[in-house]
């Protein structure tokens, strides 16, 4: 059964949230502080965590930096704010989705079980971007001096699907189709912050990128 | 009422009214003038005709022969003609000199015996004519002068006089020209201002610190207004987000809960199971509402949270299009793109962008069995976009208000259609506008609805 970490301050919310998961068979814990979720992830090893961003104390954006750098496991922020800047930062601080309230409990719902369905593709041969290289079925990338860097798993299915496409441009809807495993929530910014991240992580230059090259209006391509 | 020009008003008010002045100033100066001069020669040659007509008596009495040699001197020294007649014999000295000069009507009067004096204009040269009777040696003495050296003055009067009304007229001009400057250009700042503001540049405030109090004044009034407007919308439209925003949580409890009842729904009575439906039909349309709500008050308080970009428009209309369609899990309408479309881009924010296109699919699908097609045609420097249908259409009169906030058409209220949220069209114009955009609704060629967007083409070189 997939374990799933709520965290909310809002004991109504909490509680709603903690009965729809239970009675769609998950185990939830749940935390009304991002300390005490962050305790409780180090204990329970969580699948899945959901975190809101007004929290006392420590926020949802620390949170989640917290909870990313223990694990890679999927992180969704729900916020009340849906301007561009604090989705960006919801997204910068690690997280791999952001849903804004009010959302459709069944939106939210589809969303956790995409993200607990993906595995990184084992199909997908090893490519070679300048210095790194890059192994999916080990799942890893490494430096030539053999070093390993490190992607959260949505960074690396990003990265893959788009080597997949042979150079193909996709577009943010196909990214969110195959990356997030959603068919109609997309969040094209879901897209381009995921990018960037990956570009700080694997171009030399990540404002004059020469591997994740954007096709205006399109969408995005690997140039090996 | 017809429009008139302040500015012009003024300048021909200035213009003509110097124009007025000065000619009248100078017509009467130039009469004055002429007139004080020709009395005066007047005066003077009556005066030394009186004095030569006395030589010449004493020197008929004294030594006749003397005569042509006075006459001549006479002549020279004035610059006359002179004429006598003794004993009915014409006596001239100059050859120019002529009997015609003097006219029948003064000879009769001075060979009567009276002194008379007479201007004439005598072969287009005005003369002075003056004659003295001298009865004691039976002689009548003509004097004739010539004024042409006065006319010849006041000629130059004359050009002076023209030239000083000219060059008044144009200052007089010049005059209104800076009046009309001063006075209107604060005009149309206060109207070039009011016009980025109508258009949305809140920013915009007149320059202050102007010379003159009045204009200084309506600066100041002005500026207060715009600011105290500006405050108000900001108010309303905080408050529009602050009570959407604390909406939220307890909207999001409510969302859960519902479906957490409807994942047991079959331990409700049949009733139990009537009320979760309606609960949760209701909820949703709650929920866009709070969503579309908070989304106008993020498109009215300010203008930083749009994310423009340039953008080829064919291939994100087909885009938005698709998942429009997705998300309302509907067929999507195929795309037409006209031949001569090419490929514009245009510059818009994606999100809002794809918000406006689902809401036109969504709703020809929601009030007109679902949009025909989606057509993109080019009109001169702009894009249009059409989302046609084929449904009963938008009357005429309600036309002007489907983009109006929560209006019903009656269409939606006849056929007892799903409700909206009767903000959809209104976000759907705000967006288009803020993209400098139009959007207009008309009939379609499938005899149902099309909306039309227009937008502003990307030009080549600032792509």
């Amino acid at each position: 059964m997939p374990r799933i970490l709520i965290v909310e301050d809002d004991d109504h919310i909490r509680t709603a949230l903690r009965l729809m998961f239970e009675g769609e068979g998950f185990d939830v814990d749940d935390a009304s502080s991002g300390e005490v979720g962050v305790a409780l992830f180090s204990r329970m090893a969580s699948d899945v965590a959901i975190i809101d961003v007004m929290l006392p104390g420590m926020t949802g954006f620390e949170t989640c930096a917290a909870l990313r750098s223990r694990s890679d496991l999927p992180i969704v922020i729900v916020s009340a704010r849906d301007e561009t800047a604090d989705v960006v930062l919801g997204l910068e601080s690690g997280a791999d989705d952001y849903v804004t309230k009010p959302f459709a409990p069944e939106e939210l719902l589809a969303r956790v079980r995409a993200h607990l369905r993906r595995r990184p593709e084992k199909s997908a041969n090893a490519f070679t971007l300048g210095d790194l290289r890059v192994v999916p079925d080990e799942g890893v990338v490494r430096h030539s001096d053999g070093s390993e860097l490190h992607l959260t798993s949505t960074e690396f299915r990003l990265l893959t699907n788009l080597a997949a496409a042979n150079g193909k441009v996709l577009s943010r809807e196909d990214l969110l189709e195959h990356v997030w495993g959603y068919d109609y929530f997309g969040d094209s910014r879901l897209v381009d912050v995921h990018v960037r991240r990956l570009r700080m992580k694997i171009e030399p230059d990540a404002a004059n990128p020469q591997y994740l090259v954007t096709v205006r209006g399109t969408g995005y391509k690997l140039v090996l | 009422m017809r429009q008139r020009s302040l500015r012009l008003r003024l300048l021909v008010t200035f213009g003509l009214g110097a124009l007025v002045l000065s000619s009248l100033f100078a017509t009467l100066t130039y009469v004055g003038v002429e007139r004080l001069l020709v009395h005066n020669q007047q005066q003077t040659d009556l005066r030394q005709s009186y004095v030569n007509a006395a030589l010449v008596r004493s020197t008929l009495y004294e030594s006749p022969t003397e005569i042509p040699s006075l006459l001549d001197s006479i002549e020279k020294s004035t610059s006359s003609n002179v004429l006598v007649q003794t004993h009915q014999q014409w006596l001239s000295r100059s050859p120019d000199a002529s009997t015609s000069d003097v006219t029948a009507l003064i000879v009769a009067n001075v060979v009567a015996g009276h002194a008379t004096h007479q201007t004439l204009n005598v072969d287009g040269r005005v003369v002075f004519v003056v004659g003295v009777p001298i009865p004691s040696v039976e002689t009548q003495f003509y004097e004739v002068f010539h004024l042409d050296s006065l006319e010849h003055s006041l000629r130059v009067l004359l050009l002076v006089l023209t030239f000083g009304a000219l060059m008044t007229f144009f200052l007089g001009v010049a005059g209104g020209l800076w009046v009309s400057q001063r006075t209107v250009r604060p005009l149309e700042e206060v109207s070039e201002a009011s016009v980025a503001i109508a258009d949305g540049a809140l920013t915009t405030r007149l320059v202050v610190g102007h010379a003159d109090r009045e204009v200084q004044q309506l600066t100041d009034s002005f500026n207060r207004m715009v600011t105290q407007l500006v405050d108000r919308l900001e108010r309303d439209a905080r408050f529009a987000s602050d009570v959407s925003h604390e909406l939220r949580s307890p909207l999001t409890t409510l969302t859960t809960t519902a479906s957490i009842l409807q994942q047991h729904r079959y331990e409700l009575s049949a009733a139990g199971q009537e009320s979760l439906d309606l609960l949760i039909a209701d909820l949703s349309i709650f929920r866009s509402l709070v969503e579309d709500l908070l989304e106008m008050a993020r498109s009215d308080a300010n203008a930083t949270s749009l994310v423009l970009e340039t953008l080829p428009v064919v291939e994100l209309v087909r885009q938005c299009v698709r998942s429009a369609a997705r998300r309302h899990s509907i067929e999507a309408p195929p795309v037409e793109v006209g031949a001569d479309v090419a490929d514009p881009w245009v510059r818009v924010d994606r999100r809002r962008f794809e918000r406006v296109i689902t809401n036109l699919v969504d709703n020809a699908h929601r009030y007109a069995h679902g949009a025909v097609a989606v057509r993109v045609a080019r009109a001169g420097d702009q894009v249009a976009i059409d989302v046609d249908d084929a449904g009963p259409g938008i009357s005429l009169d309600e036309r002007d208000h489907v983009f109006e906030r929560f209006f019903r058409g009656r269409a939606a209220h006849d056929r007892g259609i799903a409700r909206g949220t009767g903000l959809g069209l209104a976000l759907v114009r705000d967006h288009v506008q803020a993209f400098g955009g139009t959007i207009t609704v008309a009939e379609s060629p499938d005899g149902g609805a099309r909306f039309e967007i227009t937008l502003p083409i990307v030009p080549e070189e600032s792509k």
